[in-house]
């Protein structure tokens, strides 16, 4: 396959054909896709079910509205790709997410100012994610198991905190949420959407950035590429892991605070889920599962796609049928990712 | 020995590493000119690839010390030896697919201001390192679109431009096709230019002849010359430095040799093999000996059946070579090369893992029978004199030698009428060589038959009624074994010196 003169300069020496159309597919493939399921769902005219009374999907508060729904998965999406990038799995991000929520609206209810509630539920996540970090990446258990399960204790922490009797943390009682919790999530601040989906376009900016001009994205590469040259080239794997766990559970409890100010209560099975709804996402965004290879945008892009086609779909089919076609989602990303991987080494 | 007298870049003296019951590198001085293509020779087992690891700070040495530049040298890890100025290539590529080529260049070495990467003249120094090793390669190309030769380069590239003064590179070509290999070449040149040192280790006579400025000889673990290689007279007196007289002869012609074919294996095909043929007789013990890469593993492979190669296999009058299941079923067993992840399973008993390849004869009617199982493991502990203390043992536990008895008890209680022994002797201690050797021998007197691929000429030499010689991926000479052969020429054909005049 190798065919270079000495004389040719500035030519990458085995690139076929193949091999560029499965960078193509896997850089562009989810654009397509996203404009596929908009076209579909806009003429498969969802006014015949009389669900939304919002008339086309095209409409502009049905737009915002799956927006508003989707700023938890969108504010994962970024961080799980990274952490996936690195060759590592966080399953724990659904009770991550699902504590947060009952941390935030525990201090909400009890009359904590926003900002400090706000920033006591990160410092959470930034916890939560620490222990994950810990497990995996000092004490060198299988990332699958560790955080298999941390999804166990902190849901089970989660449950203790809502305790007396009722599911969820919400007004009644005596105590009620201050007006701002529910604004956060459901109140347009700008072009009709709410500051929870900001934040979450926010956190993709940054993590774009970071993905592309720090040594953390760099690094998270090579980690997930080949460990043992990362190491052998000087770089501490163990910390970057140990960040990217850290930065995870931030946007866990980001996405925490989304929901629970969306649904205007503290859910402790809110997260439920979460975990292979962002796998989804990920792979579907054609991050590599065994590392390496994976953007930040395309897992946004892939959020947006999921989330279309779940709110699309509760018009369709009825909702017990979600988790199956959840399912039948994630194994066609997954082949159809194993698919690329397969073509790109090949060629 | 010259006029000019520039100091040595490295300069090892009195170097000694021991493991218990063996000195694998003995008191061992020499040194490295600067600027030089350094060759280090030897057979397998002659303490190359430890003196290399104390090099790269894999390994403490026992006693001795090394200087680079004139001023002590005392890694105690792999980034000790980089931040000397030693860098090492190894046969194992490591270097970050998803990554561009000028990330891979950078990597580690990047300059950044709060964790952002800046731009620096870092990025011009490694792209202009590249261009003069290998213009062809495109830096920002992605290193998963190059070939293996070209990522070699890529690594290559790296340790010159981390400013290592010297390069180890083990057995570069291993993987390299012709072409590519005089590319290697061409760089390695380059980088002799640009006064880096490279010291390459290889068992190929020839690269060493083309490339070299000096070379060292290593035989059982001692030094015994270095040399410019313009003051070596030629392959010949390479090879006596590296054998010496020392081979001994301890093969005694068997009686018990059949002129029965058993296997007969025509024109073997594959990537690695080129037109491979032989036949081994009942009672027969043949020997494969070929140097690392010259295609034993793949023979015995083909023959179990674990990969498929063009060309035909009959055993016993049928076509085998489709699947392991189907060679077990017909009657040959494999001891791979790689014992630990390959022949044993390591967290079971030594009684569970004899039975395993034989669950059959064990059993009736689905039912497995424990105590015929531990009468067997019983038989063969006794039988193949197994050191341990109960058959409850975990194999992981036993030592090197124990180890590899319990997977040649494994093959014999499969009732196998060939066995295929890759390098069965690596890894065990002296005594427990012996011992093999004679249960080798006695299977073979009992009329089994044996292949052992092998890359220890003595091996060979010592139990092999006949041997078949190997050079990249073909058959080059058969030898008849006994008191005539010569190793000198043995070791000429296996390293690429032409099948003429064996015997």
């Amino acid at each position: 396959m190798t065919v270079m003169s000495h004389i040719s300069v500035q030519h990458p020496a085995s690139t076929t054909r193949g091999d560029h159309v499965a960078r193509f597919l896997r850089n562009y493939y989810i654009y397509f896709v996203l404009v596929a399921v908009v076209v579909v769902l806009s003429v498969a005219n969802l006014d015949r079910f009389d669900l939304f009374e919002r008339g086309n999907f095209l409409n502009p508060s049905n737009i915002i509205n799956i927006l508003r729904v989707s700023a938890p998965l969108l504010t994962l999406a970024g961080a799980f790709t990274l952490l996936m990038v690195s060759g590592y799995i966080d399953l724990s991000v659904g009770s991550a997410m699902s504590l947060s929520a009952v941390v935030y609206a525990l201090l909400a209810i009890n009359g904590v100012p926003f900002l400090a509630a706000f920033g006591i539920t990160i410092l959470v996540g930034v916890g939560l994610g620490a222990i994950n970090g810990f497990l995996v990446a000092r004490l060198k258990i299988t990332p699958v198991i560790a955080t298999l399960i941390t999804l166990s204790l902190y849901k089970g922490v989660a449950l203790l905190l809502v305790q007396d009797g009722v599911s969820a943390i919400k007004s009644g009682g005596g105590l009620s949420m201050p007006g701002w919790f529910n604004s956060y999530g459901r109140e347009g601040v700008l072009v009709g959407l709410p500051m929870a989906f900001w934040v979450a376009v926010l956190v993709t900016i940054v993590l774009v950035i970071a993905q592309d001009r720090t040594l953390l994205g760099k690094y998270a590469a090579a980690t997930g590429g080949n460990p043992t040259a990362a190491k052998l080239s000087g770089i501490n794997t163990t910390r970057i892991v140990f960040l990217l766990y850290v930065i995870v559970g931030v946007s866990a409890a980001l996405a925490g605070i989304a929901r629970s100010s969306f649904m205007s209560l503290g859910d402790p099975l809110s997260g439920d889920g979460m975990e292979l709804s962002a796998i989804l996402v990920v792979l579907l965004g054609g991050t590599a599962f065994s590392g390496g290879e994976g953007r930040v945008l395309r897992s946004f892009v892939g959020a947006l796609i999921i989330m279309a086609l779940t709110v699309g779909m509760l018009t369709l089919v009825p909702a017990y049928y979600q988790t199956l076609v959840l399912g039948s989602a994630l194994l066609a990303a997954a082949a159809s990712n194993h698919l690329i991987s397969r073509k790109e080494k090949a060629s | 020995m010259t006029g000019q007298q520039p100091s040595p870049v490295l300069a090892v003296d009195g170097l000694t590493k021991d493991y218990p019951g063996v000195r694998a590198v003995d008191n061992v001085s020499f040194s490295v000119e600067q600027s030089t293509v350094h060759c280090l020779v030897g057979e397998n087992g002659a303490g190359k690839s430890t003196l290399v690891k104390m090099l790269t700070g894999a390994l403490r040495p026992t006693s001795g010390s090394m200087r680079v530049g004139g001023s002590p040298y005392e890694p105690s890890n792999p980034s000790d030896a980089r931040a000397g100025g030693i860098a090492t290539l190894f046969q194992e590529l490591h270097v970050v697919d998803e990554l561009t080529v000028q990330e891979n260049l950078t990597l580690g070495m990047e300059r950044s201001r709060f964790g952002f990467l800046v731009k620096s003249d870092l990025d011009d120094r490694v792209v202009r390192t590249l261009a003069a090793i290998e213009p062809s390669i495109d830096p920002s190309a992605r290193v998963s679109t190059l070939s293996v030769a070209q990522k070699q380069i890529v690594e290559i590239a790296r340790a010159a431009s981390s400013g290592a003064s010297v390069i180890i590179m083990d057995e570069p070509t291993a993987a390299l096709s012709e072409r590519e290999v005089e590319r290697l070449f061409a760089v390695i040149r380059r980088l002799r230019e640009a006064d880096v040192t490279v010291i390459y280790i290889s068992h190929k006579l020839d690269e060493i002849f083309k490339l070299g400025d000096a070379v060292t000889v290593l035989r059982d673990g001692k030094h015994i010359a270095t040399k410019k290689l313009s003051e070596v007279a030629g392959r010949a007196e390479l090879i006596e430095m590296m054998i010496g007289r020392s081979v001994l002869q301890t093969y005694a012609p068997r009686s018990t040799v059949t002129d029965e074919t058993v296997l007969a294996a025509e024109g073997l095909t594959s990537e690695l093999l080129k037109d491979v043929s032989f036949h081994i007789n009942r009672g027969e013990i043949v020997g494969f000996y070929g140097l690392v890469g010259a295609g034993k593993t793949e023979i015995a492979r083909a023959l179990f059946g674990a990969d498929r190669v063009s060309g035909s296999i009959r055993f016993k009058g049928q076509s085998v070579g489709r699947s392991p299941k189907g060679a077990i079923a017909s009657g040959i067993a494999l001891v791979p090369e790689e014992r630990r992840t390959q022949g044993l399973f390591t967290s079971l008993s030594i009684r569970r893992n004899i039975s395993v390849m034989n669950t059959r004869r064990l059993s009736s009617g689905g039912v497995f029978r424990s105590s015929d199982e531990r009468a067997a493991a019983v038989e063969y502990v006794q039988k193949l004199s197994i050191a341990t203390d109960s058959i409850e043992k975990y194999a992981e536990k036993l030592s090197g030698g124990n180890q590899q008895k319990v997977v040649l008890a494994k093959c014999l209680f499969a009732d196998a009428d060939l066995l295929l022994l890759d390098e069965p002797t690596r890894g065990v201690d002296v005594g427990a060589k012996t011992e093999i050797y004679d249960i080798i021998r006695q299977l073979a007197d009992a009329g089994t038959s044996v292949a052992v691929f092998s890359s220890e000429l003595e091996e060979v030499l010592g139990i092999c009624d006949r041997i078949f010689l190997l050079f990249s991926g073909s058959v080059q000479a058969e030898v008849t074994n006994g008191p005539d052969v010569d190793p000198a020429s043995i070791l000429n054909v296996v390293t690429g010196g032409g099948a003429h005049a064996v015997q």
